[in-house]
């Protein structure tokens, strides 16, 4: 919209017509404004960088350069890698954006995309053959590509591990059609140990006083006289720790170079006076953190932004385990509310930056996971609200302004998830409804009583403990505790469970990549009642899962010595106090978990084959096989009757509700004898981000009715988009049949909701009560969008008028044009619940 | 030769004036900001295209 049109309107104008990021855009102050409309865009549409998004290759550079000066070094790999870390972060270009109190960024300018060379050569190749991302002069750049890409052929962490992995294994799973990603321990979702370095206690500084400590007392021992096993394996502990403490040396010095950029700005540049002292403010803070624990809100938060930057720098983070309102919250607290050093607006612009920071994040990402995760980087599912340690109330005021901030710069990550409990007071939960009535499809809900038990009932983590749960990546519980934080969750224990239902109709044979991925079941013509047919259906589910499962366990297993995390391992007390690598799994409790995409095609499958093949006996197996095979094609009518006269999941039909809960609980057993490197067990997550649209030509058909090609369901436990008939109190009914402690870790629930039903007080309170069975029913989360389909229609028509419409996609949000047409037409297609 | 020390862009360190940085104002299609690189006072700045002398 024009800004002199913007200008004319009044802010009353705009939310009456629901045009909520117009009236954002009026009441922020002019430094968010500027800064929110600073932000390079970098999620990717349609699988492509926007234009103007250029691939890093400085930092490549930085680090190719030094593995090759350490090539034939005699440090132990270890050392090596934290030195080629500490090179970067010493050399890499650093900016401060005008107006920006914060600072920080993984790339070496706003515009770049962060690319980590060391990963994989198969990343390296998409660089390589992706021309829209390539800086100019484009021949340069991919001189210099090449040039990195030749290097690290063979070095790369996948290429040193491939070799030894269980081939077969590896090949199914890189066919993509079972899986989504590859195990890399530097490539996946990395918790933190919040407890330890978020607390205020101790900050870089007094981890390397310990580090050094201990290094001359182990250097002690091993000169002692005696020699022991303990002696040996002091050798690789003294490593270890010199490493963590190379990392974490390099860590104050690049806060170092921002304090002095800033000076440098305010003294040489800076003109206006208040900017002035804003820049020698930023100076001083980057002089204190991360090398001293903060004092101020602003020091808390540029910490936290610090620890995050060089942890991406370390690897490739797919997700952002955070709990900002409850490690931020007390420094909110003293500034706001104590010493009334910052007004609350002055707090709502620090933090609203805070949310910019991490939205503008990027880290080059494979095309399968660009088009996994539409116009977005990563998911970043900031938790909040829930309990202390004690189980008391941790919403603070911090929890609401956060809220209140995430309103006023509209980005579509990071995203909030609230953790629900009984004594959360009114206030909070209309701030709740607030953000989700003005349509930005956060914060999710989640019951957190029932996630704590979960928590404790799959791993045994402590109640203390389980009750400081932050989400991992979209939807999964990790403490950030000494033993309990998960120091990489890798992203192919991931299966695509439709595959499932259609290798029982395939013997296991997958007709789209042309090999035998799954198990042989038998020929589904000869299973004569559905206990046969269901009982391949198991096998299938087991040996997916298994594939998936033993390949992260292997990389798990090897990643302490073939791709160590030394920065990460110095923010671990564990890995201080053992001198081991935080990826040692005998250090971790164990969180693993499977995520479940394209879960409920086969509850709904399911179902349609006992009712219409083996019950009513409509149909032969062999009438259904044959139209399978042919896609449904010549056979309209007999697939419209799978869609239409098959009993369908959230009706609360118990005889598809039953399927649900019996699959549910075969997959828990089954999930008890998967056990990861920790020894600990393995249960499944249903939920999708855009892997329904990713899939879409992956998956064929199906005895649901759907057709290869066609758009999966919108995943975790969501009925499928349309089929939900009854209205929202029967879908919360058949997802209350599924228990939510025992029967998986997490199960999405996707909601469309009328925008006009939510206006004023009636719709609140109608809300309100929505929620009250939904919590009564013990659904461990749901997620809304308020959007109405006239305003996703005109964004279709006219995507430069509707820019900043959000929308929850999954275990995610994405601004609405961002997303592909596909998925774009699969959230419309979702049912809108009318409540009351 | 010219190097980056004869540079208005570059800040030596006040404890190793061999050292320094190249300090820029960019202005982006989206924003405006000052980015910081490290040099040496040495460095050749004969192709630099950004060299101004000082
Ligand atoms: S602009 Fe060029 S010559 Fe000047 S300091 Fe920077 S790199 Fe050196």
């Amino acid at each position: 919209m024009a800004k002199a049109a913007i200008a004319d309107r009044s802010v009353k104008e705009f939310e009456e017509k629901q045009e909520w990021w117009w009236a954002a855009e009026k009441k922020r102050s002019s430094r968010l404004d500027y800064l929110r409309k600073a932000i390079w865009k970098k999620g990717a549409i349609g699988g492509l960088y926007a234009p103007g998004v250029k691939t890093d290759l400085e930092r490549a550079v930085l680090q190719t350069q030094k593995a090759r000066e350490l090539e034939f070094s005699p440090d132990p790999y270890v050392i090596k890698f934290a030195k080629m870390l500490a090179h970067v972060l010493d050399n890499k270009s650093i900016f401060i954006t005008d107006h920006a109190q914060l600072v920080g960024y993984t790339g070496s300018l706003p515009h770049t995309i962060a690319w980590d060379p060391s990963c994989a050569s198969i990343l390296n190749e998409e660089v390589y053959n992706d021309p829209t991302a390539i800086p100019d002069p484009a021949e340069k750049s991919q001189q210099i590509i090449r040039d990195v890409n030749n290097y690290w052929i063979g070095k790369s962490d996948l290429d040193k591990m491939m070799p030894i992995f269980d081939m077969e294994d590896l090949m199914k799973m890189l066919s993509g059609s079972i899986g989504w990603g590859v195990p890399l321990a530097r490539g996946g979702y990395s918790s933190k140990d919040y407890e330890y370095i978020m607390t205020g206690k101790r900050a870089f500084q007094a981890i390397i006083d310990e580090l050094s400590q201990k290094i001359d007392e182990a250097d002690e021992q091993t000169h002692a006289p005696g020699a022991t096993p303990d002696t040996t394996r002091m050798y690789d502990k003294i490593n270890n720790w010199e490493a963590m403490k190379i990392t974490l040396e390099a860590g104050i010095r690049i806060a170092k170079r921002y304090a002095r950029l800033a000076g440098i700005m305010a003294e040489h540049f800076e003109e206006d006076t208040i900017r002035r002292e804003e820049l020698l403010k930023i100076a001083e803070t980057c002089e204190r953190v991360p090398a001293y624990p903060p004092r101020t809100l602003q020091e808390s938060l540029q910490y936290d932004i610090f620890i995050q930057m060089m942890s991406r720098t370390e690897a490739i983070e797919g997700a952002w385990p955070s709990r900002p309102d409850y490690y931020h919250g007390p420094y909110y607290n003293k500034d706001v509310n104590i010493d009334k050093s910052l007004t609350k607006e002055e707090a709502i612009d620090l933090l609203g930056e805070f949310l910019i920071r991490a939205a503008e994040v990027c880290q080059f990402k494979p095309k399968w996971s660009r088009e996994g995760l539409q116009g977005i980087d990563g998911t970043w599912v900031w938790t909040i609200g829930g309990v202390d340690k004690d189980g008391r109330d941790a919403c603070n005021d911090m929890t609401i302004a956060l809220m209140q901030a995430a309103r006023l710069v509209r980005v579509a990550n990071p995203t909030f998830g609230f953790r629900w409990h009984p004594k959360v007071k009114d206030e909070v939960m209309r701030e709740i409804f607030e953000c989700l009535r003005q349509g930005l499809g956060y914060p999710n809900l989640r019951h957190d009583p029932i996630l704590i038990a979960n928590t404790m009932h799959w791993y045994g983590h402590p109640i203390e403990e389980a009750r400081l749960w932050c989400n991992q990546a979209c939807l999964s519980p990790c403490p950030p505790t000494k033993h309990g934080f998960q120091p990489m969750r890798m992203a192919n224990a991931t299966a695509n469970c439709a595959k499932i239902i259609e290798y029982v109709m395939t013997n296991g044979y997958d007709p789209v990549v042309n090999m035998q991925v799954g198990a042989e079941t038998g020929d589904v013509t000869s299973f004569k009642n559905f206990e046969e047919f269901f009982e391949a259906w198991e096998k299938q589910m087991k040996t997916i899962f298994s594939i998936l499962v033993r390949a992260v366990n292997r990389a798990r297993t090897l990643a302490p010595n073939l791709t160590p995390r030394p920065y990460l391992s110095a923010l671990s007390e564990r890995s201080i106090e053992s001198g081991m690598d935080t990826l040692t799994p005998s250090l971790e409790r164990g969180n693993a978990w499977i995520t479940a995409f394209t879960w409920v095609e086969n509850i709904d499958s399911l179902a349609a084959v006992k009712k219409l093949v083996f019950e009513d006996k409509k149909y032969t197996m062999a009438e259904l096989k044959n139209a399978i095979d042919k896609n449904w094609e010549g056979y309209e009518q007999m697939r419209l009757d799978f869609v239409r006269n098959a009993p369908k999941w959230g009706n609360d039909d118990n005889y598809v509700d039953d399927i649900m809960v019996r699959c549910l609980k075969a997959a828990a057993k089954f999930s008890k004898e998967l056990k990861c490197p920790s020894g600990n067990n393995w249960p499944i997550l249903p939920e999708n981000v855009s892997g329904n649209i990713h899939y879409a030509n992956i998956v064929g058909a199906l005895p649901n009715g759907r057709r290869l090609g066609d758009a999966l369901y919108d995943g975790g436990i969501s009925p499928g988009p349309g089929l939900d008939k009854k209205g929202p109190t029967a879908v919360l009914k058949s997802c209350g049949k599924i228990n939510h402690i025992t029967d998986g870790r997490a199960f999405l629930l996707n909601q469309r909701l009328s925008p006009s039903q939510l206006a004023g007080e009636k719709g609140y309170q109608l809300w309100k009560a929505y929620m009250r069975t939904w919590a009564d029913l013990e659904l461990d989360h749901i997620q809304f969008n308020v959007v109405d389909d006239s305003t996703l229609r005109a964004a279709q028509k006219d995507p430069e008028k509707y820019q900043e419409v959000i929308v929850r996609v999954a275990g995610y949000s994405a601004h609405f044009v961002d997303i592909s047409r596909k998925t774009q037409d699969n959230i419309i297609q979702r049912t809108v619940q009318g409540l009351g | 030769m010219t190097t980056c020390e004869n540079c208005k862009r570059f800040f030596p360190l006040e404890d190793n004036p061999e050292k320094g940085d190249c300090v820029q104002r960019v202005v982006d299609p989206r924003q405006a900001y000052y980015k910081s690189k490290p040099v040496n006072a040495g460095d050749d700045a004969v192709s630099c295209s950004s060299f101004q002398k000082k």
